[in-house]
């Protein structure tokens, strides 16, 4: 060793220990296969889709929407060191159509843009107060589409400012370790370093249940389940 | 209809706390509640807002809602309920608590969808009414504003329960519609009525057909625009009615006539010579409502005329008529922050008493300039001027300021 590249050196190596134990404390292997966590979340609590409000000064009623079941999102709290990937070009959907916001719960990562087309015959007027990333589209009628990109992580409440009774999250993460549940409350997050993680389960603006969960250094699949009274 | 005094009004505060509380447990713990609490596994929706506003003095009462409230100086809180049957049947209601009326039904009424199509609905009992649009949309919510238009709020020299036997009698009350005193029927002072009540609904049937882009309404009911009742006091309701066209999301065009009893028998006991006739209130109404991105536009004008007995020397010959308008606009500026703005105008028409033709009561006009604050999704404040100009009255010119804070779910 010169005493010229002795810094790189010495560099490197407390890069080493630096990261070596960042990993250690969360709990994620140095080496072993990825593994999969996937379960379900049973969503026991009553699932009322939001309405119109009472319309006590309307002439006359507007339509009903059916009760639906709506997602969840489970994601790794903290995730894997490194974990966040992509170049901030990524782009996801968040339609307003028959007077809701589709779909209801968008989970992305940072950096991503998210447009918001009308396909509904009214004006809509998204916006956001969200710390995370407030914006107001202003009003726009159908076939038209404005666009927000967000680039810090956390929760994003969407609103319509004509109609009272649209609302949807976005959901903003550092990391690609999340997933939102299928119809059926299924969800899989795939590629998960070896480590010992804690797993969140949100929903409806709150996180519901948390959970530890070990991917073995071999990998392979780990279940984990919720349940959201 | 029983008046609870205003100390009760802390017990609406409670009740829809206590809603706040219900829902925090079914939906949300961590954030207030901005969406309407469901019930009974979505067949009974409820919803509520309270608002509180602090403003300047009124001595010309320009302002004012009846002898006791300012529309800048009042503290108000409501609970609405709607209560799912079937698919087709829903009863709703609305209380009201309000600083110097006490607690009040303001609605209460069954409506029945009879087509699954949704074209058709029926609705019978206290009815939103169907002329014009502000008295629809006059929740603090829905006012970009504070003050309220001229046309719905402003009180008039005119009485149902009470007339001048004189023209001369009429034109003493110029600019004085807060505090009216007429010799002819009831002989307590009291206020005057405005164009259109915003703040009472009328008790009848109305029946609307059509869908989002062309629609009409029609509704027979017991009192009239400027005098809505619960039960009938002269023998006689109103026919009211509306169209609504929406030929583009940007643009929605209206009009709205209605013709309806409006003296009550009160008077013609008092006086049972008076002129056979029909002393009606009618009015016809045309309104637009533009947006487009951040800016939003609307305006209404109404034409109105009250037609009074024409007793004593020098006689009120003919209607009274009015003719009241409104040009509104909010921009949002950023997200939660807007601004907005209404000019407002009521004139009326001439009469001869004992000196030259005068208009029977003060024309006013107002311009009020406001901005408003979203905090969070349900909880609003905002801050308004408003300027007055009246030709008549003590007070001619006046300039006041309010501001109001705004919860609701």
């Amino acid at each position: 060793m010169s005493l010229r590249s002795a810094p790189r050196h010495v560099f490197a190596l407390v890069a080493a220990v630096v990261g070596t134990a960042a990993l250690a404390r969360s709990g994620v292997g140095l080496a072993g296969e990825n593994g999969t966590i996937r379960g379900q979340v049973d969503l026991r609590r009553t699932q009322v889709t939001l309405d119109t409000r009472p319309a006590a000064a309307a002439l006359g009623a507007s339509p009903r929407r059916p009760v639906e079941l709506r997602p969840a999102v489970v994601y790794l709290d903290p995730a894997p060191g490194g974990a966040l990937e992509g170049d901030g070009t990524a782009r996801a959907t968040m339609d307003q159509r028959d007077e809701t916001f589709v779909p209801h719960v968008l989970a992305i990562t940072v950096g991503t843009t998210v447009d918001f087309p009308n396909s509904d015959v009214t004006f809509h007027n998204v916006f956001s107060l969200s710390k995370t990333r407030r914006f107001d589209l202003g009003r726009y009628p159908r076939g038209r589409s404005k666009s927000v990109r967000f680039d810090r992580a956390g929760v994003v409440q969407v609103f319509c400012d004509i109609h009272s009774h649209m609302s949807a999250y976005i959901l903003v993460f550092e990391h690609r370790y999340f997933a939102v549940t299928d119809s059926r409350g299924g969800y899989e997050i795939p590629g998960v370093p070896p480590g010992t993680y804690r797993l969140v389960a949100w929903h409806e603006g709150e996180v519901r249940a948390t959970g530890r969960v070990v991917v073995p250094e071999a990998g392979g699949a780990i279940e984990a389940n919720f349940v959201i009274r | 209809m029983t008046s609870v005094p205003p100390r009760r009004l802390p017990a609406v505060a409670a009740a829809l706390s206590l809603l706040c509380c219900l829902h925090g447990r079914t939906a949300s713990a961590q954030h207030w509640p901005s969406e309407p609490v469901t019930l009974a596994g979505g067949r009974i929706l409820v919803a509520g807002d309270v608002s509180a506003t602090i403003g300047s003095s009124d001595p010309g009462w320009f302002t004012y809602t009846d002898y006791e409230t300012s529309a800048i100086r009042r503290v108000r809180a409501g609970l609405t309920a709607e209560a799912r049957v079937s698919q087709r049947l829903s009863l709703l209601a609305e209380i009201r608590a309000e600083t110097g009326a006490g607690i009040r039904p303001y609605a209460w009424y069954v409506r029945l969808t009879p087509f699954e199509s949704g074209m058709v609905d029926i609705q019978a009992g206290r009815i939103p009414p169907v002329f014009g649009t502000y008295a629809r949309r006059s929740y603090p919510q829905d006012n970009p504003l504070i003050g309220d238009p001229l046309a719905y709020q402003y009180l008039t020299s005119v009485r149902p329960d009470a007339v001048p036997a004189t023209a001369d009698a009429l034109l003493s009350m110029r600019g004085r519609g807060w505090l009216v005193n007429y010799p002819i029927g009831n002989d307590t002072a009291h206020n005057g009525v405005p164009v259109v009540a915003a703040d009472r609904w009328d008790t009848g049937v109305e029946v609307r057909i059509g869908n989002p882009v062309l629609e009409g309404a029609v509704a027979l009911t017991a009192g009239s625009l400027s005098h809505p009742l619960v039960r009938d006091d002269n023998g006689g309701g109103q026919v009211a009615g509306r169209v609504n066209w929406s030929p583009s999301p940007a643009l929605t065009l209206g009009a709205s006539a209605a013709r309806g009893r409006f003296l009550s028998d009160a008077v013609r006991e008092a006086r049972p010579d008076l002129p056979v006739g029909r002393y009606h209130q009618q009015a016809v109404g045309v309104d637009a409502e533009t947006s487009w991105g951040r800016w939003l536009l609307r305006g209404e004008l109404i034409s109105n005329s009250w037609r009074l007995p024409a007793i004593d020397e020098p006689r009120i010959a003919g209607p009274l008529r009015s003719v009241t308008g409104y040009l509104e606009t909010k921009v949002r500026l950023r997200p939660g922050l807007y601004v907005a703005a209404r000019g407002d105008q009521i004139r009326f028409s001439r009469i001869r008493g004992s000196g030259e033709p005068t208009t029977w009561d003060a024309n006013v006009s107002r311009v009020e300039l406001g901005i408003g604050y979203t905090i969070r999704r349900g909880v609003l404040v905002k801050a308004s001027l408003l300027n007055h100009w009246r030709d008549g009255g003590n007070i001619r010119r006046s300039r006041l300021a309010a501001v109001q804070a705004l919860f609701w779910f």
